[in-house]
């Protein structure tokens, strides 16, 4: 035979070979979105061969679409959820509630379709997106970056148990545990509750760094991802398992969803603490063993770059205070922007606003930096981050300081809506003022085609989770107040 | 095509084809439909198109959704209608359609912006990213010297044409490290490490090609400058030849021996940072020599250190060099504090003509009272081994410090170009060499005149900081063609450490010129450290140098012996 012939037939293998791959993808997704299909008609008691054909229908086109991007189980978890979101939002709560009753009433139909939205995350977006990962991290031919196992769960578990840490002593003082409200009154001593509350937390963050080391970069996105996961552990815990822990029937609904909203705060704050504790300790995990090594010793001193960026994210910040508080104005906002005196307004108000808009920015300087490439993509993360402080600020720091206790009931989130519309367009405008001088910063440094290679690898590359995380924490993180309030 | 405008027209489609989603389900479709096409654009110009990332648009666009839900239902739509914004809780769940359309809107829009983005690759070819590097033959410029002068030269390019990728940066020096040479007396005193007070000009010079070498010859007909062969290896390398358009001489000072050439044979220079460090072991070797030593007399030379010249750079090596010895004699019980001395000789009545008298008086009377003997009036005349000559007698000592002269770069007196009788390069007063277009010169090889008093600048750190300044925005508007700005400075003041918590400060008083403030004592060695902290180049520097002062608190000098003396 000859060589030509050799390589065509190579080539015609190789096609058939990857071919085939990509059909055992297409039916493990099936697969499994036929068995999530079957079990989302049982639980909502629906027809369950309608069920299977949904789950089939939703495993096919994953396989084919998110094939190239589901790569570990993390990045797979996080398309598979987006995914069930986009859809959940395009078809039960969009197209069929049009057709069925007009746009008058979409929003109560959107909350009869809830236990959809719970389905379609928990039977099929999870599982799913798990399955095609785990698939994708074994059989990809692209090479990965490295994972370290024990780094993963030393640093994950670590970072779960502070959390729970700093979680337990802050909300727990009125013997309230967030992690645990879905299971209803415990019969049990608080010895027990408090080793469950810890358990949990360690479960939560031991899976968080195993899941997501790959696609964690800095504190900013430790803070998304974190935000992300545990809105689905609420889903998972609160609505799921902890009822049926209790022995209580699996309720979906959006009634019971509002019942347990408060530990949907609750667990959004415990994921931001978890994101920042498990950025720490991988971050201190890198310095320790990987970084200090001379041969990946980096050009510039981490000094250096933590204060460009407080400069920076100050300047940032206060051009975002200055864009957002029109708004925070005209909806009363500002006065208690700060949380420290509701009488405090007009003129000296405007400066303590601006003041803190520049600490906060501060806070996006060093949480974000090099998490975005591109104008688009920085502003999209500047949404994640207003929506991070909309919960961390008026949310919980605010009742805390003003009160002592934190208030996240329905009827707060419900108050505080408006301040939401601030605090997204405070953190486009902070992240599209932090970009731009970043860029002016690192304009000239690139135009070295070294240099430039170094500051590529820095920044967060294309075909990462990132998008499929900002729709479903924005989707959720802003859905979830509106439909249950 | 312009690449954004490409990006542009991409956009408008993709978003009012998107934009039906919206004119669906929320009110005035076609306002709608032109905002939905304007966002578009700004979506698709703001994104750099990834072939095939169809996934991540549609998850981008549909995040995108939420915020823009916000800001135009919630809020621009109702007060464009002359109401107010709808933010109550009930008023944005009544907006819950519009939501929805919006999340739709994104996705397709994201869609079809990647969709329509592939297509155009696919017909008009990839976006074309200009390379403006290879539009023109770059201007070169070449700076020579690594001092204040030449690395703030550096600097202060390379922030003026940061945007202007025709410029090419080049500097070359004898070493690679900028020392900062206010602290260099501390490292003769053993008070900090050597290579805290260095900062290396690799590190520091992001765009600027950084050479290490001596230049041996420039040719300014030919405007190329030689390199000479690796002082230690005597090697030559590939790179013998540096070209430029303009050439900037930055290459400071040397010592001048005023033609007495025992003394250039037998004194310490102190210049550089392996002159302290030769110092400071110097010093720490005739210790060791002086407590074998059984004949009185020669432990006393051993033990006589003789520091020539009582400017800032003699007065403060004398005050470090005073405390260092004074301090380890704990280490050496036979030797006698009697028979350490050092002894500062200087040709005036008065040490650190810089400062006022008073100051001058009050330093010297601290000087006196920790152990420094003064000869002044009395010149140096001649030096041998063991032996330094006065004009008014003799001292028998084994080591001489000379800091009592200084002259331009031997490289800039051999170039013919104009000079003062300084021997320093004659400079108009924009710091270009005047009739010799593209060369420029600061620092201590410049006779830089000041454009508004025309006084001579005198050769410090402080003023070379700020010629550095002008020079690279006339090198810049130059470069332009726009006008050249004149140099004009006026001295912020000066400080000088003369010993243990001891020193002198005269500031200039803001917007009286004329007049200055006197500071001494503990509250003037505090600014000292202060200013000079904040001055030296590096934050990792700047921690160094805190960390050394405050082990120097705690625990004694070191008297370890780092280098072999012959």
């Amino acid at each position: 035979m000859t060589e030509p012939h050799s390589s065509v037939i190579m080539a015609l293998e190789s096609n058939v070979g990857a071919l085939s791959a990509h059909a055992k993808r297409v039916l493990l997704c099936l697969f499994i979105g036929a068995l999530g299909g079957a079990l989302q008609g049982i639980i909502l008691t629906r027809s369950v061969a309608q069920s299977i054909l949904y789950g089939v229908l939703f495993g096919t086109v994953f396989g084919l679409v998110f094939a190239k991007r589901a790569t570990s189980p993390g990045a797979g978890l996080i398309w598979g959820l987006a995914f069930a979101v986009l859809l959940w939002i395009v078809f039960p709560a969009g197209i069929l509630a049009l057709l069925a009753v007009g746009s008058h009433s979409m929003l109560v139909d959107a909350r009869e379709r809830f236990p959809e939205l719970v389905a379609l995350l928990l039977c099929l977006g999870m599982p799913v997106g798990l399955a095609l990962g785990s698939w994708g991290e074994r059989h990809s031919t692209i090479p990965a970056l490295k994972f370290n196992w024990r780094r993963a769960i030393i640093a994950g578990g670590f970072a779960g148990v502070l959390g729970g840490l700093i979680f337990g002593r802050w909300v727990s003082s009125g013997d309230y545990f967030p992690l645990l409200a879905g299971y209803g009154p415990f019969n049990t001593s608080r010895m027990n509750i408090i080793l469950l509350h810890f358990g949990i937390a360690l479960l939560i963050g031991v899976t968080f760094g195993l899941l997501f080391q790959r696609d964690v970069k800095g504190y900013g996105s430790c803070m998304g991802w974190g935000l992300g996961y545990t809105i689905l552990w609420w889903f998972m815990g609160q609505l799921t398992f902890l009822p049926i822990a209790a022995h209580r029937q699996l309720d979906w609904s959006a009634d019971q969803a509002s019942a347990v909203f408060g530990s949907l705060v609750g667990h959004i704050l415990y994921g931001l603490i978890l994101g920042v504790a498990y950025a720490t300790f991988d971050r201190v995990w890198l310095r320790l063993f990987i970084q200090s090594d001379p041969l990946n010793r980096e050009v510039g001193g981490a000094g250096v770059n933590v204060l460009r960026s407080l400069s920076w994210g100050a300047t940032a910040g206060l051009f975002g205070g200055i864009v957002a508080s029109p708004v925070l104005l005209a909806t009363h906002a500002l006065p208690k922007i700060v949380g420290l005196d509701i009488t405090l307004s007009g003129f000296r108000g405007l400066i303590l606003h601006l003041l803190v808009s520049a600490a906060v920015g501060m806070t996006y300087g060093l949480l974000f930096r090099n998490e975005a490439s591109n104008l688009g993509l920085g502003i999209a993360w500047g949404w994640v981050f207003g929506l991070i402080w909309w919960f961390v600020g008026p949310m919980t720091l605010l009742p805390l300081l003003l009160t002592g206790v934190c208030d996240w009931s329905t009827d707060a989130a419900s108050a505080l809506l408006p301040s939401l519309m601030g605090h997204l367009i405070y953190g486009a405008a902070t992240a599209f003022a932090f970009l731009l001088l970043e860029r002016r910063y690192t304009k000239w440094l690139l135009l070295d085609p070294r240099i430039a290679a170094r500051e590529a690898t820095k920044v967060r590359p294309v075909g990462t989770p990132a998008p499929a995380l900002w729709l479903f924490a924005l989707a959720l993180g802003v859905l979830l107040p509106i439909l249950l309030g | 095509m312009n690449r954004v405008l490409r990006r542009v027209l991409i956009g408008i489609p993709a978003g009012a084809l998107a934009g039906t989603a919206l004119a669906i389900t929320l009110a005035h479709p076609l306002p709608i439909l032109m905002t939905a096409a304007f966002v578009g654009a700004a979506y698709s110009a703001s994104l750099n198109p990834t072939k095939g990332t169809y996934v991540d648009n549609l998850m981008a666009g549909g995040a995108l959704g939420i915020p823009l839900w916000g800001l135009i239902s919630v809020v621009a739509i109702p007060v464009l209608s002359g109401r107010q914004p709808e933010w109550d809780a009930d008023q944005i769940r009544g907006q819950f359609s519009g939501l929805v359309g919006w999340v739709i809107y994104g996705a397709v829009l994201g869609l079809l912006t990647q969709a329509l983005s592939d297509f155009s690759a696919r017909v008009w070819g990839p976006e074309t990213t200009p390379d403006r590097r290879g539009e023109r033959e770059k201007t070169r410029v070449v700076i020579l010297g690594g001092g204040f002068a030449g690395m703030h030269t550096a600097q202060c390019l390379e922030q003026e044409l940061r945007t202007n990728p025709g410029v090419s940066l080049t500097l070359i020096s004898e070493t690679n490290a900028l020392l900062f040479t206010p602290m260099l007396a501390e490292v003769a005193g053993s008070s900090l490490e050597p290579t805290h007070i260095s900062t290396p000009l690799r590190s520091s010079l992001h765009r600027t090609e950084f050479i290490r070498g001596k230049v041996e010859r420039i040719d300014l007909e030919t405007r190329r400058i030689s390199l000479a062969r690796d002082v230690a290896s005597g090697e030559t390398f590939p790179q013998t030849e540096v070209p430029y358009d303009h050439l900037v001489f930055a290459l400071g000072a040397v010592s001048n021996y005023l033609g007495m050439a025992n003394l250039e044979k037998y004194s310490f220079n102190f210049k550089s940072l392996l002159d302290a460090i030769r110092i400071r072991n110097r010093v720490i070797e005739m210790f060791e020599r002086s407590d074998r030593e059984n004949d009185p007399a020669q432990r006393r030379a051993l033990l006589t250190f003789v520091i020539a010249g009582g400017g800032f750079a003699g007065a403060e090596l004398a005050g470090a060099l005073n405390d260092y010895g004074y301090g380890i004699l704990a280490d050496y019980p036979r030797l006698r504090k009697e028979e350490f001395s050092v002894v500062l000789v200087h040709p005036r009545d008065r040490i650190l003509p810089e400062l006022s008298e008073s100051l001058a008086r009050y330093a010297q009377e601290r000087m006196e009272a920790r152990g420094v003997i003064f000869r002044l009036n009395t010149r140096l005349t001649d030096a041998g081994p063991g032996l330094v000559t006065l004009s008014d007698g003799e001292i028998r000592a084994q080591t001489l410090v000379w800091t009592a002269g200084t002259a331009p770069n031997p490289l800039v007196q051999s170039l013919p170009l104009e000079k003062d009788k300084r021997r320093a390069l004659v400079v108009d007063r924009s710091l270009a060499l005047p009739g010799k277009p593209g060369l420029w010169a600061l620092g201590d090889c410049a006779a830089v005149v000041d454009a508004k008093t025309a006084k001579p600048c005198p050769p410090t750190a402080q003023f070379a900081l700020r010629e550095a300044q002008v020079l690279a925005r006339n090198i810049r508007a130059q470069i332009e063609g726009r006008p050249l700005r004149q140099f004009h400075f006026d001295s912020l003041g000066a400080l000088c450490v003369v010993g243990h918590q001891t020193a002198c400060a005269e500031l200039t008083i803001p917007f009286a010129r004329s007049k200055s403030m006197r500071f001494s004592g503990l509250l003037a060695w505090l600014m000292w450290r202060g200013i000079y902290l904040s001055k030296l180049p590096g934050l990792e520097r700047k921690i160094r140098v805190l960390t050394d002062w405050a082990v120097e608190l705690f625990f004694p000098r070191d008297i370890v012996q780092t280098i072999e003396l012959k």
